[in-house]
């Protein structure tokens, strides 16, 4: 039994190898950045003398005793603003060439602009706009409004809705009601919902469509411009954007739409009165061919055109440059310009190009700016040490003490400016201060940690390569010889000594955290131990590997290869569901062939008749494979579509609620019950013929009743919790949720404390008549009767006790296992997918009934039958990972069901994150989770399956007379025979049966371990692709979660197999002991 | 030691093998030069499917000629059969196999995500296809009775020789075929907005393709065993 812990713990140690890979390279590649949601605040002086906070020359002398306390103070607002955001308006489109006879159809086209500043050059201003990467709309509209740097997560903000949590500029506008109108791309009114006092928003999913936003927004915006309750007016314009990824920017359309904005911009010039200042920007640029979403000079240089009518700019003499501006440098300007709070998270500079000249009463011009430039400071440098002292080691401590200095420098020198020429030198410092915050900000937050993500990959690949080396080519005793409970011991207490190191030493070695030290560490000693094995064993792995067929499996390998390099490309992500379905299908079509060429033949022999043919087995399982196939078609109607896919419609981006849900209609639901019904019932069956339902002990009561119950539970919480409903109260509903939760606990401990199903009758009690449900009943009774008529002293002899389910006693006490689990996922999923669960596990039902006849008729002794086809464990390994998609997931990060996280909880029970994780987890990996604990099933039930259906060894053995016998065929025949005793068998032979077991679980995790180290691979290939975040990342989290799922669920599946086999060893004792008495 | 050198049979397989790499080329030459791809899936205007028929049927008639040259040991049976090929039940039971197979085919194409209700005008083509690759050959030879015996049971002892050749063959060809079929969608998930990865363009040249791999592999076996025979007899 000891070694068999062995195995267990030699499971543990590989899994967290590479958990620990996936890990690290994870810290590397997800930039991060906490969100925080604090907000800055201030009081604005008006210059109504009945306000509170009145403008008056007191208050100015007061501020200026100690400006440093000025903080909390606005000045009062500049001008009314409009903006109107051009998508992809790129600098050049601008800039106004005059010597050039034939311009681009881009060149020339905003004239408007041109003649401003050539007639009024202080009231208006034309400059670069420059974007940070990634220029996307979407990142690029958060960072035009919270003045910080997008990341890929910004975490703590709610994953499910976009709407912006942060403080920024929208959101200190409302605070100070000031009411805004916004038309134009949808996305706005997504990022930030119920802000704008009138919202005019259209949907910017039709890439192909130049026209109907734009002039939607043209026919509105002179009515809004004539009215006179806003202060601030947003137009996005997408014309010029969808024209770039059309046609590109060297396209007629292009002078067209142009043009088309030059009339805009021309018409509200003429519309707005002197006090507003008109904004013209774009948000990104394009490139030659008219996309966007990288980081070169074309697609970050957009443009900014200012302009004022009454009002004349600040201008650039103080310190603001003159041609090039931040785009994050827009919310702090905008913010002076408004008189409202600079946005707490901001990262940019008031840039006084832009701001309107307005002369706040009783103080200097210099005094005003530096009012301003100082509160802009001081917000920066209260961020920026807020976030160091949150979030530690994010930067080094020098840098941050450094950075300490120059500020409280800057806070004495600030009380010292007197004058314009004292302000300029302030001023001109205090800019370079600020921004050399910003780029170590952009350090943190754009840049990946190369490190660290390639000591992931080389993490991962290790334990892979080598346990393959060594596990996947060392049969059962070698397995035996190699993992001893001693030096699985050592390897821990090795490994457990280099971690300490590593935690202890991780400064030394220039590593971030201790985490990254512990992890170095570990897996360079476990590394080290692998090799030992594999160099220890060399003789036999090289032996036994070339013993492999060279192109054996080549079909099955494809499959494999092709289902691992879908991450290589975007397109092949956005279509996996399909993808991966295609595989499945294709792998159960190759077993099906597989059990044509094999067996067929033996079984048909010389003359095809069709009759024969369908009456045979083969035909049935044949019959079967094509129904699971058509279950795999089904699916398709429950895969859920992304927003790349186009005409998609579970992708809307309302933000309502939590789960962006398809209404189901009531077909659904029924259909939904009536397959969760079926299923137990079937189940059901299945179980009491194969006797493990049999006796009255508790856990057998369990087994008989639990799933009915949980079923039923299922069943009512499907239809009550998602129908219209009304009169039912939550707390009922939630009750049959938590009925589930508590039978999956019961089940759980019935499989610590005694998970056999069997029924064991003592042999002095055994008057009544014993059927085996597996043999025919008349020869029994007539030897049961023989055998009592005998004299005493075979009476002995024929003590042999009878026990109930001792066939199928792994794999009953699995099932029943399974029940109880896929109750809890299918309570746990939404109604759709409820079916897909089922589908799938119908589909596995059907792999298991091919693979098991297949691997029964060509395994040439015990141990080969034991260890699964390679096709059967890369197709189980498809169905664990299509599951996910049958079940109505999608990896994107918006479309995760946060709805499982509340069942059976609504009435405020267990209100830790931690169960709402798990419950999410749950939902999400639903296949992984089921199929990788279930694991053993498609090596166990190859022997049930054989004593339950004798059929199966009949067909074979008189296949074997008929044809004279070649030597494979007759070694099937020997255990053909033995197989009568079913799973029996496995207990007998038990060293093989658990080494091979945990071959298995390895084999798994190889594979598992392989498909993340391609997904990490495609990422570090990727890493600075156009689609990385949107598609590449999501995809690489959810393969490294789900790989973290696997792993675990693979560990559960051999520990339910230890506890049944600890459970089997016991009663076999305890028979032999009731004998000896 | 060196194996038998069987002359007629190396020829057979040559002629054959030609005769299968010259369709593939003939094929994929019309294709290129026909521009428009989606007359690919219809069946009036392309002309891949009559092509290939007749070149499937040329095989066979091929390998009607080389089997007159074994026509005095023919066995009991072999005549018998013989006998029988123009029967009209073996022609029906061919024609309803063919039959068979292009439905099971079809069948196939949409369990493996072809459009169920559109697009069955391609479907059937690409089935048509399919089924004229692997089974049409076989029928042509053996009968519908004979094929099923090929394909399910032991080998049948009335095949001769040179049929046993080009059955040999017809495998190459059809695993070619099907595997090339089946990767051929590898492109169809591709952003590339290319006219020819609409369905079933890839398919119907991957099965091309496929088959012209797979005859090719075969090809340099067949060359491989006759260099190695020459070789050997050189020294010797």
């Amino acid at each position: 039994m000891n070694y068999a812990w062995s195995y267990f713990f030699v499971l543990i140690w590989l899994a967290y190898l590479i958990s620990s890979g996936v890990l690290l390279f994870s810290r590397g590649f997800l930039l991060s950045r906490v969100s925080k949601t604090d907000i800055s605040s201030c009081q604005r002086l008006s210059l109504n003398e009945s306000d509170e906070y009145f403008l008056s020359e007191e208050i100015v002398q007061e501020i200026f005793k100690d400006v440093n306390a000025t903080s909390n103070l606005c000045l009062p607002q500049k001008s009314k603003v409009i903006i109107l955001l051009i998508d992809a308006l790129k600098y050049d489109f601008g800039v106004y060439k005059e010597n050039i006879s034939n311009p681009l159809p881009y060149e020339n086209k905003l004239t408007i602009m041109y003649d401003l500043i050539q007639s009024s050059p202080e009231n208006a201003h034309l400059m670069q706009f420059k974007a940070d990467p990634p220029t996307t709309t979407l990142q690029r509209l958060k960072g035009l409004t919270t003045g910080s740097l997008p990341t890929f997560v910004d975490m703590g903000s709610n994953f499910a809705s976009p709407e912006i949590n942060e403080d920024n500029i929208i959101d200190q506008l409302v605070r100070h009601n000031l009411p805004m109108v916004f038309l134009g791309d949808s996305t706005w009114t997504d990022l930030y919902p119920r802000r704008f006092r009138r919202a005019y928003s259209y949907p910017s999913f039709d890439i192909f469509d130049l026209d109907t936003v734009d002039n939607k927004i043209e026919q509105l915006l002179p009515k809004e411009l004539a009215k006179d309750d806003w202060q601030v007016l947003i137009a996005h314009f997408l014309g010029v954007d969808h024209c770039g990824h059309k046609h590109g920017p060297l396209h007629e359309e292009m002078a067209r739409k142009l043009s088309e904005m030059n009339e805009v911009i021309k018409s509200v010039i003429a519309k707005m009165d002197g006090d507003t200042t008109l904004l013209v920007m774009g948000d990104h640029g394009m490139t030659a061919s008219g996309d966007h979403g990288g980081e070169t000079e074309d697609e970050t240089n957009a443009l900014l055109f200012a302009y004022t009518k009454g009002n004349k700019f600040i201008g650039s003499e103080f310190g603001s440059d003159n041609t090039t501006m931040q785009q994050i440098d827009l919310v702090p300007t905008l913010a002076t310009i408004l008189g409202v709070p600079i946005p707490y998270s901001n990262l940019g500079l008031i840039n006084f190009n832009i701001v309107p000249d307005i002369k706040v009463p009783y103080m200097n011009k210099f005094q005003t700016l530096l009012l301003h430039a100082w509160q802009n400071a001081q917000q920066m440098y209260k961020y920026f040490f807020n976030y160091a002292l949150e979030n530690k080691r994010t930067f080094s401590v020098d840098e941050l003490e450094n950075m300490h200095n120059e500020y409280v420098l800057f806070t004495h020198r600030v009380k010292t400016v007197y004058n314009e020429a004292g302000f300029k030198s302030f001023i001109g410092d205090l800019n370079a201060n600020m921004r050399l915050i910003l780029n170590t900000c952009r350090e943190i937050w754009v840049k990946f940690d190369a490190v660290q993500m390639s000591q992931g990959l080389l993490f991962t690949l290790l334990p892979i390569f080598f346990s393959f080396l060594v596990v996947n080519n060392l049969n059962a005793l070698e397995l035996y010889r190699i993992f001893t409970p001693k030096g699985v011991t050592f390897t821990y207490l090795v490994n457990i000594a280099a971690g300490f190191f590593g935690y202890r030493y991780f400064k030394n070695f220039s590593f971030k955290s201790e985490d990254h030290g512990v992890i170095f560490f570990t897996n360079i000693v476990s590394a080290f131990i692998l090799i030992f094995h594999a160099l220890q064993n060399w003789r036999t792995i090289a032996n036994n590997w070339s013993a492999v067929k060279r192109f054996g499996n080549m079909p099955t390998r494809i499959i494999f290869i092709i289902a691992v390099s879908v991450f290589f490309s975007n397109s092949f992500i956005i279509q996996e569901p399909k993808i991966l379905s295609y595989l499945l299908v294709g792998s159960i079509l190759l077993l099906a062939y597989e059990i044509i060429q094999k067996c067929l033949r033996l079984e048909l022999n010389k003359r095809f008749k069709w009759s024969q043919f369908l009456r045979s087995t083969i035909a049935q399982l044949l019959l079967f494979s094509v129904l699971a196939i058509i279950i795999v078609r089904y699916t398709y109607m429950l895969f859920r579509c992304r927003e790349e896919q186009g005409n998609c419609v579970d992708f809307s981006g309302n933000s309502d609620g939590f789960s962006i849900k398809r209404p189901a209609t009531a077909k659904t639901y029924i259909f939904a019950v009536v397959i969760i019904v079926l299923y137990t019932t079937l189940s059901r069956l299945y179980l009491r013929h194969s006797g493990s339902l049999t006796g009255g002990s508790p856990n057998v009561w369990l087994a008989r009743y639990g799933p009915t119950i949980a079923s039923i539970c299922a069943g009512g919480h499907l239809l009550l919790a998602h129908s219209a409903v009304k009169n039912v109260k939550r707390t009922h509903i939630d009750a049959m949720a938590l009925v589930i939760y508590g039978l999956m606990l019961v089940q759980i401990v019935v499989l610590c404390v005694s998970p056999l199903l069997t029924f064991y009758v003592l042999p002095n009690f055994s008057t009544p008549i014993q059927i085996r449900p597996w043999d025919n009943v008349i020869p029994q009774i007539f030897k049961k009767i023989k055998r009592m008529y005998d004299d005493a002293e075979a009476r002995v002899n024929q003590m042999d006790a009878m026990v109930y389910g001792l066939t199928t006693v792994y794999s009953s006490a699995t099932i029943v296992f399974g029940l109880f689990l896929s109750m809890m996922l299918i309570v746990l999923l939404e109604p759709r997918a409820t079916i897909g669960m089922v589908a799938c596990i119908a589909i596995s039902v059907v792999i298991i009934l091919v693979h098991s006849t297949l691997r029964f008729r060509t395994a040439a002794n015990l141990a080969n039958c034991i260890q699964p086809t390679f096709t059967g464990i890369v197709s189980w390994f498809l169905l664990a990972h299509f599951c996910f998609f049958a079940t109505s997931h999608q990896t994107t990060l918006s479309q995760i069901d946060w709805r499982a996280a509340f069942v059976g909880r609504t009435s405020g029970l267990g209100k830790s994150h931690l169960i709402s994780g798990v419950l999410v987890i749950l939902n999400t990996f639903c296949g992984q989770v089921f199929f990788f604990c279930m694991y053993n099933l498609l090596s166990l039930l190859t022997f049930s399956l054989c004593a339950l259906h004798p059929k199966f060894i009949k067909g074979t053995t008189a296949a074997n007379t008929n044809a004279n016998g070649t030597p494979a065929t007759s070694t099937v025949e020997g255990i053909g025979l033995d197989m009568m005793r079913g799973e029996f068998l496995l207990y007998e032979n038990e060293g093989t049966f658990l080494a091979s077991s945990f071959k298995l679980a390895v084999q798994f995790l190889i594979l598992q371990g392989i498909k993340v180290f391609c997904a990490m691979l495609a990422c570090t290939i990727h890493c600075r692709h156009l689609m990385v975040w949107k598609i590449f990342a999501p995809r690489f989290i959810y393969e490294g979660i789900g790989t973290f799922v696997s792993l675990t669920a693979l560990i559960v599946g051999y520990f339910v197999i230890l506890r049944i086999n600890r459970a089997l060893e016991r009663l076999i004792f305890k028979a032999n002991n009731l004998k000896l008495d | 030691m060196a194996p038998k050198f069987d002359q007629q049979k190396t020829k057979h397989q040559l002629f054959h093998l030609s005769i299968s790499l010259a369709t593939v080329l003939i094929c994929m030459t019309y294709l290129q030069f026909q521009q428009n791809w989606t007359n690919v899936g219809s069946i009036w205007k392309s002309l891949v499917v009559p092509i290939v028929f007749t070149s499937e049927l040329l095989k066979v008639l091929l390998a009607r000629y080389y089997s007159h040259s074994d026509d005095n040991s023919l066995t009991q049976k072999q005549r018998q059969k013989r006998a029988s090929y123009f029967s009209i039940r073996e022609i029906c039971g061919g024609l309803l196999l063919q039959f068979l197979c292009t439905v099971l085919y079809a069948f196939i194409c949409i369990i493996l995500g072809a459009p169920v209700l559109q697009n069955y005008e391609q479907t059937f083509v690409l089935a048509l296809l399919l089924a004229l690759e692997t089974t049409t050959p076989t029928v042509l030879l053996l009968g519908g009775g004979g094929a099923l015996q090929v394909c399910f049971c032991e080998k049948p002892d009335f095949i001769t020789k040179s049929e046993n050749t080009a059955l040999e063959l017809f495998k190459y060809n059809a695993i070619g075929a099907i595997m090339g079929a089946w990767a051929g969608s590898v492109v169809a998930p591709l952003d590339w907005d290319r006219d020819w990865q609409a369905y079933p363009i890839p398919n119907v040249v991957g099965a091309l393709l496929g088959c012209a791999l797979g005859n090719i592999y075969a090809c340099s076996r067949i060359l491989y065993a006759t260099a190695n025979v020459f070789l050997n007899r050189k020294r010797y």
